[in-house]
């Protein structure tokens, strides 16, 4: 087996160590492939299905997740792959809260840039509401937990326990009822978080957010 | 929802708070010139990540305690005193010194009536009682630009080598065993380094607390197949990571040591070829720890001799061990053997100069490597050149213009009783408060109050400032630029974000305005240009500039800065005294005993959240609501014994005080012993503490006095 494969990606082709997704292989020919759950930072998990691409198989793949074959060709920007990034846009947007507590502060809630990005204003679908208590957790003095923002898309999760290791964050319930959860479900402030932040930094969307910013919204000047 | 548009800047700087020196940017709210929000950079020391100070924990620039204008102690507030100490106990909430009790005892001054007192006083000094009479504390927390016009103040403006600051409090101890056994006092192997390590062994720290995002590696390399083999008195949280654990009893890690060098010589786990070429005097260590098999040590240090030995093993048989140690090992009066020790069992395992390997004492502060490069140490100009040899001085003479003085300086509490005795007069204290930090704040404050004169720099009215007669308005850390030098030798610029608060000035601007007044020219067009000349007198720094650090820093040595990031490992191939001098140490005796009055032992030490004394973090919203007081921490079966409860209030009295404090009953602490952090003036451990130092480091013993503890009612604690 050779170390390096050769692929096509969007007609341009790329050679890459063998094991390497075709997300970081987009990314070294400059194709930005959009994505929810994944980060260079973190290790990637394929659940929130955006980075879809098509390889010819049956099924789209998560170009996050999927490895490199030799001489695979890839779609990055086909309809199919377009048509199916909208519909998980419809679908993540239903019970998407409005507004984002991310959007209204920092302006980079990664899901609304998406759905901008795709053209997608409303939903068709009916989402279900979590009820107001549950739904909030503002028990930590600098995180405000938004649960209904939440795409279950364990980038939290993952940096807690795998880039700070701090093993606070876990998911609880299931199906429709799944969430984000602190030790066993208690509020985050009783929890043994001890704040470093990270989960609120790699958050995409307005689920977990830095309470200092709340009623401000930043606008970043132009760097000269 | 009414929401407030702000236009905001995005500053690239470093987390001011702790050695990791995290990589950070600053949102700035440019109209209302604040910082709104922390996110992680791509440093070489945190890859993106940061801890709850350096993420939540900048909002003290802005408090409204900030000072803003020079102040000068009226003529009806001497002789002098502590103003606001008695606020404290449990009839008070705590929290920072009020300005509003020390405030009406100073009046308002132009910087120009500040700077001539200032300069007046101290030169005054100098002329009469000559250079030797004053002396200076710098700070740790300061750049390497100010580390570095500070020390050359005092050596060629005041004419005096004593200028010392709290790297004495620290890591004295390791750098005086680091110098006789190696011949440098930095790191050899970065933090990170820990990846490609077998075993780690970290000692006398609690990482996850203070040094929380190199702690988040060594936690990464334990999930990724590295064996942490955790040695404390305390069981530290990193311990839940570890493959070995062992609690030794406070004060014999001398002891355990030599046990565990006496299993890896008689087991040959010795590396015997480096031994042969690196190293010499292993034969007099050899017989020393001969002397200590694990059964002879075992009831000394509370641990069981197949423990010992399984520890020695678990080190002895690793390709690559790296070694971590905090104050736990530093700040004994035995600090300097504890330190000779570690190096000795780095060096007859061959554990240097590779991947994975090496000594690692984790500095504290964000700068304590870098001022003691910069020679704010009163033995070493900069980059460690000996003030008592002639050669040094006569280039440093000829370099500054000025007759240096041939005799080293007093340290921090020699400088301490000095003040006491007469001999110190008048002193300039910038960006540190020994009034809270230094073992016996009694001794201290008699020692502040006997000084004829006592200027205080710093940004807030610390209690040390309380004894000054001027006070100068200072700079926050995102108030100025200027370099730090991180525990991996990592040289990272700070970058201005913010303008300092009314009339505050930029902290070298202040020193360089002193110096003018006092005879000594110090005309810099920049910081840069600061950096330059003290980079320039030395061999570490002499490849880097302002612009080569660039956004990301490099590490030092950096011979070819514009192609390499510098060493990440260092001493590869030999070390600066040619071979490493292994040093046989014998275990000591405690200066303080336990006994029957006395019968507990006091650990101080920090909590995630807090800095030091206070004077940041406890004025930060996010920092003080997790943690807003001392605690005393007792072993749930002492507490039974004493007749405490969680949460209940305690007197904890040594020999030289008592303090109020609330007990927290956690099985952390072994018996027999109890830890207090150093953070809260009103439950000040320091109060407690025994000014006994380590004979070569000069160094305090923080971790080791000897207390009781009594349950107080509330209402009886007037
Ligand atoms: S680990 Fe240290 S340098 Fe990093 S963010 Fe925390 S306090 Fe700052």
């Amino acid at each position: 087996m050779s170390d390096s494969v050769s692929v096509t990606i969007d007609g341009r082709s790329v050679t890459v160590p063998a094991g390497t997704s075709l997300w970081d292989a987009a990314r070294e020919l400059g194709i930005d492939i959009p994505v929810l759950c994944h980060s260079p930072r973190m290790r990637p998990v394929g659940v929130c299905r955006m980075c879809v691409v098509d390889t010819g198989a049956r099924n789209l793949q998560a170009a996050c997740v999927r490895p490199c074959e030799e001489g695979m060709e890839v779609r990055t920007d086909s309809d199919r792959v377009v048509r199916n990034r909208r519909m998980l846009l419809e679908l993540l947007m239903a019970d998407y809260p409005d507004p984002s507590a991310r959007e209204a502060s920092t302006g980079d809630d990664e899901l609304l840039a998406l759905a901008r990005a795709y053209g997608v204003t409303s939903s068709r679908f009916e989402g279900s509401r979590t009820p107001e208590a549950p739904r909030r957790d503002a028990s930590s003095p600098v995180i405000a937990v938004d649960h209904q923002a939440c795409i279950l898309c364990d980038r939290c999760i993952r940096g807690c326990n795998e880039l700070q290791h701090n093993h606070v964050m876990t998911r609880s319930g299931k199906g429709a009822t799944t969430r984000i959860a602190f030790d066993l479900d208690v509020p985050m402030g009783e929890s043994t978080c001890v704040s470093c932040g990270e989960c609120q930094a790699v958050c995409p969307t307005g689920a977990l957010t830095n309470r200092a910013l709340e009623g401000l919204h930043l606008v970043e000047e132009e760097t000269p | 929802m009414t929401d407030t548009n702000v236009s905001a800047r995005v500053v690239e700087s470093v987390c001011p708070y702790c050695g990791v020196g995290c990589a950070l940017s600053w949102v700035v709210d440019t109209g209302r010139n604040r910082i709104v929000e922390a996110r992680g950079r791509d440093g070489a020391a945190n890859a993106g990540r940061l801890c709850v100070k350096g993420r939540y924990g900048f909002d003290y620039t802005t408090h409204a305690h900030r000072l803003t204008r020079p102040l000068i102690r009226r003529e009806d507030a001497y002789p002098k005193g502590a103003l606001s100490w008695d606020d404290r106990g449990p009839r008070r909430p705590g929290g920072p010194v009020d300005p509003e009790t020390v405030l009406p005892h100073f009046r308002e001054a132009t910087w120009e009536e500040a700077l001539e007192r200032v300069a007046g006083s101290l030169a005054g000094i100098r002329d009469r009682d000559g250079g030797d009479a004053l002396a200076g504390f710098g700070s740790a927390k300061g750049s390497n630009e100010e580390a570095y016009l500070f020390q050359k103040l005092v050596r060629a403006g005041f004419g005096t080598n004593n200028v010392d600051h709290c790297t004495r409090l620290c890591h004295a101890s390791s750098v005086a065993a680091l110098l006789e056994g190696i011949g440098s006092g930095g790191v050899t192997n970065i933090v990170r380094d820990i990846a490609r390590a077998d075993v780690a062994l970290i000692t006398g720290c609690n990482p996850t607390e203070n040094h929380p995002v190199a702690a988040t590696f060594m936690k990464q390399a334990a999930a990724g197949g590295t064996e942490l083999l955790v040695v404390n008195t305390r069981r530290p949280a990193i311990a839940d990571h570890a493959a070995m654990y062992v609690e030794i009893r406070p004060g014999t890690d001398v002891a355990f040591y030599n046990a565990m060098m006496h299993v890896i010589i008689r087991e040959g786990l010795v590396d015997e070829a480096f031994i042969a070429e690196r190293t010499e005097g292993y034969e007099a260590l050899r017989d020393n720890v001969a002397a200590y098999p694990p059964e002879a040590v075992a009831e000394l240090c509370g641990v069981s001799a197949e423990r010992i030995t399984e520890a020695a093993r678990l080190f002895g048989r690793a390709r690559a061990a790296m070694l971590f140690w905090g104050m736990g090992i530093s700040q004994h009066t035995h600090g300097t053997d504890n330190a000779r020790c570690l190096i000795a069992l780095a060096m007859i395992t061959g554990n240097t100069g590779r991947a994975g390997t090496g000594l690692h004492p984790l500095r504290g502060q964000n700068n304590v490597q870098g001022a003691s490069d910069a020679g704010l140490i009163p033995m070493m100009y900069p980059d460690y050149q000996k003030v008592a040899d002639p050669e040094a001085r006569a280039r440093f003479e000829a370099f500054w213009g000025r007759p240096l003085s041939p005799s080293p300086g007093r340290t921090v509490t020699e400088i301490t009783d000095g003040a006491l005795e007469g001999a110190i007069r008048g002193m300039y204290i910038l960006g540190e408060n020994p009034f809270v930090s230094d073992p016996d704040v009694e001794k201290v404050r008699k020692a502040l109050a006997r000084l004829d004169f006592l200027v205080v720099q710093d940004i807030f009215l610390t209690e040390t400032a309380e004894f000054a007669d001027v006070i100068l308005p200072g700079s926050a850390f995102a108030e100025k630029t200027g370099t730090f030098t991180n525990t991996d030798r990592r040289v990272q610029v700070g970058r201005q974000a913010l303008q300092p608060p009314g009339e505050a000035r930029q902290d070298w601007h202040i020193i360089r305005d002193i110096a003018e007044r006092m005879g000594l020219p110090m005309d810099y067009p920049d910081v840069a240009a600061v950096f330059d000349e003290f980079a320039g007198c030395t061999n570490s720094y002499a490849s880097l500039s302002h612009a080569v650090l660039g956004s990301r820093g490099r590490w030092y040595p950096c011979p070819d800065p514009e192609h390499s990031e510098g060493e990440p490992i260092v001493f590869q191939e030999t070390f600066p005294r040619g071979r490493a001098l292994l040093v046989p140490a014998q275990p000591s005796p405690p200066v303080e005993p336990t006994d029957p009055e006395y019968p507990l032992v006091l650990n101080t030490g920090r909590v995630l959240e807090h800095w030091h004394t206070g004077t940041m973090t406890r004025r930060s919203r996010a920092l003080h609501a997790i943690s807003p007081e001392g605690f005393v921490e007792m072993h749930p079966d002492d507490a039974a014994a004493y007749g405490i409860g969680d949460r209940d209030w305690a007197a904890v009295t040594s020999r030289r005080g008592t303090i109020r404090v609330r007990a927290r009953v956690d099985d952390r602490v072994a018996r027999g012993s109890v830890f207090i952090p150093m953070h809260f003036r009103e439950a000040c451990a320091n109060v407690l503490t025994h000014p006994a130092v380590d004979p070569y480091g000069k160094i305090p013993a923080f971790k080791y006095c000897a207390v009781r503890v009594e349950r107080v009612a509330v209402e009886a604690s007037a």
